[in-house]
């Protein structure tokens, strides 16, 4: 590529995490120069979606950068503090069916994806190599993410107008382990009338309760400093609901406190009922696409984006950011944001680091059958100190997996290893290896591949106190079912970048949208008629000097004439006068020769 | 609202950055053209509904937003897509070369089967063509393809790429195979107007239990 970037920017973004995407987004749309960055080459860092080939293809560790100048002033990019870490996967499948199965599958996925699609309807024929073929068709999340309808993302989506640029999906269930199996969580009204395992009495237990929340100063008065567990069992509800209750509406765990308990049972119960049966949306085609729409209308309204860059490192000025090199170009910015995975070791205080433990699967079929294709979201609860494992299940509807299979992710705190933590979990849903699978055990899922890692909860990670003040960091991925944090943050970030601007107002619909050359069109238009209005003026200004000109000849020619009749007359008269003196004279003297006469 | 179509399609277009991208949405769209844009700021897509054979179709065309110059085009941008406009200049041979790493980002993002065509834009400038109209179809044909060679400003034949590329969609979805195209779909926009739904939670009338 042969380019150069402009010298200089009002803000440069490096990262394209869901926090720093929609900091772009927000800078761009109020009119700040905005470059975004990334080195890697596809968008979202550890927030992106990933095919099945790509996933398989991500590293433990990325290569260490080593600053090569000695300047104190220049500082290279990224630490290896937020790299993911214990990557582990396998396929669970034979890497090939026999000759001629294989051969016919060829032709299937070749041929094209129509009949594939109807093709793929024999589930004993995935293999490994088949689910390679189709790795396209997966969109697998290293962090995927759920929305409460009500929650502050959706609300920002709807009203910055970004809505548009992806699709989402309502959960269409939520299951929860009890009592040694999964059962449906009772979410609607409907549900808790449905639900064979609730009593009468607890029904209206479970109802009174959930109204109540809403009166929640009063209830929480006694609970300052007490578990919501401990509120619920005050309540003296069953056993049953407060499970419910807690691992499932208020998706709290043994610990959480009362007052932040009710408030995100609360949030479940008002997200209800807006898009779907249960409060949740998922982004179609993975969560990936989230941060790319935020890009989306960065560009759209004037960001430049660069994925791919080799970044070197940025200079310091008087404690203060002053210009990035990138390219061996140096570009100047008033801010610089970025992705805590690109700050300098030195800037970071936590020693101490949190991880998210992650499992991947791909399975042959829901964990729970159903005739229609089901969105499922999992709360399961902690177990002989095992973490609460948030559970979701995608299928091909989600855009995120081919048809007929199904994509499942597991995460929670990591307490010891990815694997350890979801141990007991795999072994009671699914069916783990494929020897297993030949004993014809076919009530539970197969597991057709595994993938393991763990990723860094950065959003508690304390910054050191000589960070220069025009520098500002985006936690990664965090533990949240939701982005609610992530905008919480970037609104912190943009606010102190840009007080007196506003967060993401509402981006125009295309049609009202008027291109600016019209608007200069329009200005020249009502320049050149003004112009011509003036050139008229003058133009009958001049033909009133003409008049006034030929007037003033006029009246100098009239004047003329009359002068000279004056004169003539004068002539006249002085002749004529002078006859007459003549004529008396003569008179006189006649008159005297009378006289002398006489 | 009744729908005031019969058929939505979204159709994007792509390739190197002062092809004229911009400038044909614009004389399709607008019937307008305006040789001062720098890049693309500001457009999202334009609409223009046409009506072919009885049915009103209505034609959502996607611009790159200038993500186009650093190839950093969001694969979001390739959801859905039905069609693709392929660009290139006549006047310039490396946005006709470029083309090949078009096709390979579309293969890479967009549905397998989505419908393309090639377009080589700026035919009124034949004094200053750097690609003849043969090296295009030929082109064209290595990939299947239809190929128009078109003025967006000149206002040649650009009416008719868009219908022959609209066209082409119809036909394929009335072959009865919408269902399997396209790969899923049906998920919601969210829309502002949602915003004013009266909150039908449970908890609302919950009173009577």
């Amino acid at each position: 590529m042969d380019f150069e970037f402009p010298k200089e920017f009002d803000v440069i973004i490096v990262g394209t995490g869901v926090i720093e995407s929609i900091l772009s987004a927000a800078a761009s749309r109020v009119g700040k120069r905005v470059l975004h960055i990334d080195e890697n080459e596809y968008y979202g860092g550890q927030w992106a979606s990933f095919n099945l080939e790509a996933i398989m293809k991500l590293k433990n560790s990325q290569k260490e950068r080593i600053a090569n100048k000695s300047d104190s002033n220049f500082l290279s990019f990224g630490n290896d503090l937020f790299n993911i870490k214990n990557i582990d996967y396998k396929f669970h499948v034979l890497p090939k069916k026999n000759k001629v199965c294989s051969e016919e599958k060829d032709k299937e996925v070749v041929d094209n994806n129509l009949q594939e699609v109807s093709q793929d309807d024999n589930e004993e024929t995935w293999d490994e190599e088949l689910l390679i073929k189709t790795s396209r068709k997966f969109n697998i999340d290293l962090c995927p993410k759920l929305q409460y309808a009500r929650g502050n993302f959706v609300e920002l989506l709807i009203s910055s107008n970004i809505a548009r640029y992806s699709e989402y999906r309502s959960v269409t269930r939520i299951l929860t382990w009890l009592n040694n199996h999964l059962e449906p969580l009772p979410c609607s009204r409907s549900d808790v009338f449905a639900n064979t395992r609730v009593s009468v009495v607890e029904k209206r237990m479970l109802m009174k309760l959930l109204t109540s929340l809403n009166d929640e100063e009063k209830e929480t008065q006694n609970y300052e400093s007490k578990t919501f567990k401990e509120f619920l069992t005050d309540k003296k509800l069953t056993s049953n609901l407060v499970h419910y209750v807690l691992y499932g509406i208020s998706t709290s765990s043994d610990h959480t406190q009362c007052k932040e308990g009710i408030q995100k049972a609360k949030r479940f119960l008002n997200s209800l009922g807006r898009f779907g049966k249960t409060p949740f949306l998922f982004s179609m085609y993975g969560s990936g696409e989230i941060p790319q729409a935020f890009c989306r209308l960065s560009a759209v309204f004037g960001g430049i984006f660069a994925l791919g860059q080799p970044i070197e490192g940025f200079a310091l000025n008087d404690e203060k950011f002053k210009s990035l090199t990138v390219r061996s170009q140096t570009i100047k910015a008033e801010h610089l944001v970025m992705g805590i995975e690109n700050l300098p070791k030195q800037f970071i205080k936590s020693k101490k680091h949190d991880y998210i433990s992650r499992c991947i699967l791909i399975t042959n079929k829901s964990v729970l059958d159903c005739e229609k294709e089901q969105l499922t979201l999992i709360f399961y609860p902690p177990e002989n100190n095992k973490s609460f494992t948030t559970i979701i299940e995608l299928g091909y509807l989600t855009g995120t997996c081919p048809n007929n299979v199904y994509l499942v992710h597991l995460i929670a705190k990591q307490d010891t290893s990815p694997q350890e933590d979801f141990k007991h979990i795999i072994d009671k849903l699914f069916i783990n290896s494929y020897h297993e699978m030949a004993e014809n055990n076919h009530d539970k899922p197969h597991i057709l591949w595994s993938y393991y890692c763990s990723i860094n909860d950065s959003n508690d990670v304390e910054l050191t106190e000589d960070l220069p003040k025009n520098i500002f960091v985006c936690p990664g991925p965090d533990l949240d079912l939701d982005y609610d944090f992530s905008v919480t943050k970037a609104k912190k970030i943009f606010n102190a970048m840009y007080p007196d601007l506003e967060f993401l107002p509402r981006a125009p619909d295309p049609e009202e949208i008027i291109i600016g050359d019209d608007e200069i069109t329009e200005e020249a238009k009502e320049i050149t008629e003004e112009a011509k209005e003036i050139t008229e003026e003058a133009k009958e200004i001049t033909e009133e000097a003409k008049e006034i000109t030929e007037e003033a000849k006029e009246i100098t020619k009239e004047m003329t004439e009359e002068a000279k009749e004056i004169t003539e007359e004068a002539e006249e008269t002085t002749e004529n006068e002078i006859n007459d003196v003549k004529n008396e004279k003569q008179e006189t003297i006649s008159e005297e020769r009378q006289h002398t006469v006489e | 609202m009744a729908k005031t179509y019969d058929y939505l399609f979204k159709l994007l277009l792509i390739g190197d950055s002062g092809v004229g991208k911009t400038c044909i949405l614009f004389r399709f769209s607008e019937d307008a053209f305006n040789t001062t844009f720098i890049s693309t700021i500001g457009i999202d897509f334009k609409i223009r509904t046409i009506d072919l054979d009885g049915k009103k179709i209505k034609l959502q065309i996607w611009d790159t937003a200038g993500q186009e110059r650093f190839r950093t085009i969001t694969t979001a941008y390739y959801r859905g897509a039905m069609g693709i406009m392929l660009v290139y200049d006549i006047t310039n041979e490396k946005s006709f070369e470029n083309i090949k790493n078009w096709i390979r980002n579309i293969e890479e993002n967009a549905s397998a089967d989505v419908e393309k065509m090639l377009l080589g834009n700026k035919c009124e400038l034949e004094e200053k063509r750097q690609v003849s109209k043969e090296r295009g179809e030929q082109l064209a044909i290595e990939y299947g393809i239809k190929f128009i060679e078109t003025s967006a400003k000149a206002s040649i034949r650009v009416e008719e790429a868009f219908y022959t590329l609209a066209r082409d969609i119809k036909a394929k979805m009335e072959k009865k195979l919408v269902s399997k195209l396209y790969t899923p779909r049906g998920g919601h926009q969210l829309k502002a107007s949602e915003l004013q739904k009266k909150p039908t939670s449970w908890l609302s009338r919950c009173t009577i239990l």
